[in-house]
């Protein structure tokens, strides 16, 4: 992206008022990796700030620069003087996938070297100047065998709060769920036989998840974001951007020149739940923290459309609630007697959701 | 380090100061890239940067008036926003 | 459920829609078009054929009269809907439908043509080309329009007479939605044989298909037709409205959700089908049974959706 087209892209959420109307704004940075742009990034960020305030503009007094990064130069001088700089703004994840060995399996230099050593030594740097951030996980069928160790291996790490999820993609083999929820259940054991509850969190187990339904809204926050390409080009996520999609063609909403077209905004705006699901979605049992993905469910989709939800993650999903109503019911057992539940109630972590 | 709970303060109390916190932070992330040539902006940002200040102590002292929070030498408070808990921090 | 077909005798068809039939001529062969007649008769369809300009070979006219239909054409004669381009009226027939094909700047200009003819036609149906592109000064346009053309049909109904023009008196008349139905009620067979959910997707791009006469129907995500499908249109009672299907796709991209214009003139429309109901009925008792339509404080339904949750 050139530094234009960032320029143009900020004048426009904050000449546009009327259409921003959120207190406050995240500027996500995506790459690739978007620490190797740094210095644009931070020509970028000055811009956007010394706008924010010359305009008077009420995002000065609320606002995020979020970045995540493979963590490969995180030690380096400009990104450390970038992070001082920033620091009180900043949200910064580093991609780590759980052992080395899982890690090195898709984390690779160019020479065919796996990256897990030089990502972990800069963990602990980041822990100290950003100790409440978490890492995310995604998992996809060849990482099933691999879930309980990743994640006891970044609790080991220092990592406190993993978010992790299975992709949406329609990736998942005969047997999958059952292994999966096998692994959930050595690694709830785990976590509650070591206490490890008491200072780590891993988002598989939640108690809002697993009920039967009556909210209508929609998971995915497509449409609540705006994201922009390289060219300039406005997506109401980026998986609608054409290297994001397998099959279908992209959605454009819009570009930094003419502004957002509102009316290719309006579906994304009146999508609930129920317009989009199947009946036996609607009527599932266990409905609650069934995600989706907008654009999944477009690019999988039988017609270009974002109304027909796909469900490919429903197996997983299942086996999720198995695990976690196991997980919470092992742990409320344990703390009962202890004579410790109040306390741990009265302490336990929050963990935020992030979906995708 | 030791910290206290010693009250609480109301969530339009607790948006107010999270509010000036933010814009602080802000202003003080804008000085270390804005320079005297950019005269207009930063005459306002040093004008801002006192009536903030000024606005973020005026708060903790109605509010320690209000709620009579209890006080130590050397010791400050600290509030966490989402509980609206104020927190006395002594070393 | 399915209920019509339309038959697209020629690419050259003319555009009885919000569509550009903009094509070269190319006639449907007579094998497709009894092909196309018997999946009719098969799927208990009424055909509705529409035809080009020129006229159709002779033998193509006994394999039409074979299944019972309506026709649509630009000449009145023989036709049961007649459409005007240019608001030419001189071949139209007052004895049947007319639609009125016409550009926004026409209307604006030429609307008071109407004034004569809305008390002789049966019904006047005015189609509105590119109401996407529609501003907030033409939307002011518009609603003078129709309250002028409303003071026409108030006069007509005090002399005693019903006219029909789809924009001002159908929402008086109607208790819920009856829209263009284009997938849901009714399908398109094109000159290549194969089905669309109106002729409009055919123009557009012919891959655009839902089956051919050969494989049958294959209407995928059919549900997304359906009013109880369409997040903003089931909660408006602009029950007037084309809820064009067509246009929703190209300004919205999906089937199911209108476009703020779509949506601002059917309001519009509405409004005004509001204070003539209003005004008829303090010359006399003449619609006294039609329900009331309510006042209503928004011209774009999607500005509400808070208040859907």
């Amino acid at each position: 992206m050139s530094f234009e087209i960032a320029k143009q892209a900020i004048d426009y959420l904050l000449d546009e008022k009327r259409n921003f109307q959120e207190d406050g704004v995240i500027w996500d940075f995506i790459g690739g990796e978007p620490f190797l742009e740094i210095d644009l990034i931070e020509k970028i960020c000055n811009y956007a700030k010394l706008e924010m305030y010359r305009r008077n503009h009420k995002w000065f007094n609320n606002y995020r620069f979020n970045f995540s990064t493979n963590g490969l130069n995180y030690h380096e001088s400009r990104i450390q003087k970038f992070i001082e700089e920033n620091h009180s703004h900043l949200s910064i994840g580093i991609t780590i996938d759980g052992t080395k060995l899982k890690h090195n399996l898709n984390r690779i230099y160019r020479n065919g070297k796996g990256s897990y050593d030089d990502v972990v030594k800069n963990i602990p740097l980041w822990q100290k100047q950003f100790p409440k951030e978490g890492t995310k996980v995604t998992i996809s069928s060849d990482d099933i065998p691999y879930i309980k160790e990743s994640v006891l291996h970044l609790y080991d790490l220092g990592i406190h709060e993993i978010h992790i999820n299975c992709v949406f993609e329609d990736v998942w083999k005969e047997g999958d769920d059952k292994n999966f929820e096998k692994q959930l259940v050595e690694l709830a054991d785990e976590i509650i036989d070591n206490d490890l509850y008491k200072d780590f969190s891993c988002s598989f187990y939640s108690e809002d998840i697993g009920k039967p339904l009556k909210d209508n809204g929609n998971w995915c926050g497509a449409g609540m974001m705006l994201a922009v390409d390289a060219s300039g080009f406005f997506y109401p996520c980026l998986r609608f951007a054409a290297y994001s999609l397998r099959s279908k063609k992209p959605i454009v909403i819009g570009n930094v020149k003419d502004g957002i077209d509102q009316n290719k905004l309006r579906p994304f705006l009146t999508l609930n739940r129920t317009t989009q699901s199947r009946q036996e979605c609607i009527d599932c049992e266990v409905a609650g923290g069934c995600a989706w993905c907008q654009g999944e469910n477009y690019d999988a989709a039988d017609t270009n459309t974002i109304y027909q939800r796909s469900v490919a993650i429903c197996k997983m999903h299942k086996a999720r609630v198995r695990a976690n109503n196991y997980f919470w019911n092992k742990l409320y057992r344990k703390l009962e007697l202890q004579g410790t539940r109040d306390d741990f109630e009265k302490n336990r972590r929050k963990v935020k959701p992030i979906v995708c | 380090m030791t910290k206290k709970l010693i009250g609480q303060v109301t969530p339009e109390e607790r948006t107010e100061i999270q509010t000036l916190f933010e814009r602080r932070n802000g202003l003080n992330e804008l000085a270390k890239i804005l320079t005297a040539d950019n005269a207009e902006l930063y005459e306002k940002l040093v004008k801002d940067l006192g009536e903030t200040g000024v606005r973020f102590q005026r708060w903790w002292n109605q509010m320690a008036e209000k709620y009579k929070w209890e006080s130590v030498e050397g010791g400050n408070w600290e509030i966490d926003f989402n509980t609206c808990h104020i927190f006395l921090v002594t070393q | 459920m399915l209920q019509y077909l339309n038959i697209l005798l020629d690419d050259s068809a003319v555009s009885f829609c919000h569509y550009e039939a903009e094509k070269e001529q190319r006639l449907m062969s007579i094998d497709t078009l009894r092909a196309g007649i018997r999946f009719a008769m098969m799927e208990n369809l009424m055909i509705q054929y529409v035809f080009p300009d020129n006229t159709l070979p002779k033998e193509y006219y006994s394999v039409i009269e074979t299944i019972d239909h309506f026709n649509i054409k630009r000449d009145g004669e023989d036709s049961d809907v007649c459409v005007v381009e240019n608001w030419d009226f001189s071949k139209a027939n007052a004895n049947v439908p007319i639609v009125v094909r016409t550009t926004k700047e026409d209307l604006f200009q030429k609307y008071q043509l109407l004034n004569g003819i809305i008390t002789q036609a049966k019904r006047i149906n005015i189609i509105i080309k590119k109401v996407d592109s529609f501003n907030n000064d033409d939307f002011e346009e518009y609603k003078g329009i129709l309250n002028a053309l409303g003071e026409q049909v108030e006069r007509a109904y005090i002399d005693g007479l019903s006219p029909q023009l789809n924009i001002l008196t159908d929402r008086m008349m109607l208790k819920e939605m009856n829209n263009c139905g284009a997938g849901e009620t009714t399908i398109t067979l094109a000159p290549n044989g194969k089905l669309y959910v109106c002729p409009g997707f055919y123009y557009d791009d012919e891959a655009d298909c839902i089956g051919d006469l050969e494989n049958g129907l294959d209407i995928k995500n059919k549900q997304l037709y359906r009013l109880d499908h369409a997040p903003i249109c089931r909660h408006c009672d602009a029950y007037q409205c084309k809820r064009c299907i067509w246009l929703n796709r190209k300004t919205t991209l999906e089937v199911n959700t209108p476009s703020h214009e779509q949506c601002v003139l059917a309001h519009l429309e509405r409004n005004a089908s509001r204070e003539l109901l209003q005004n008829i009925r303090k010359h006399g008792t003449s619609l006294s049974m039609q329900e009331d339509i309510n006042e209503i404080d928004y011209l774009d339904p999607f500005d509400k959706r808070d208040d859907w949750k």
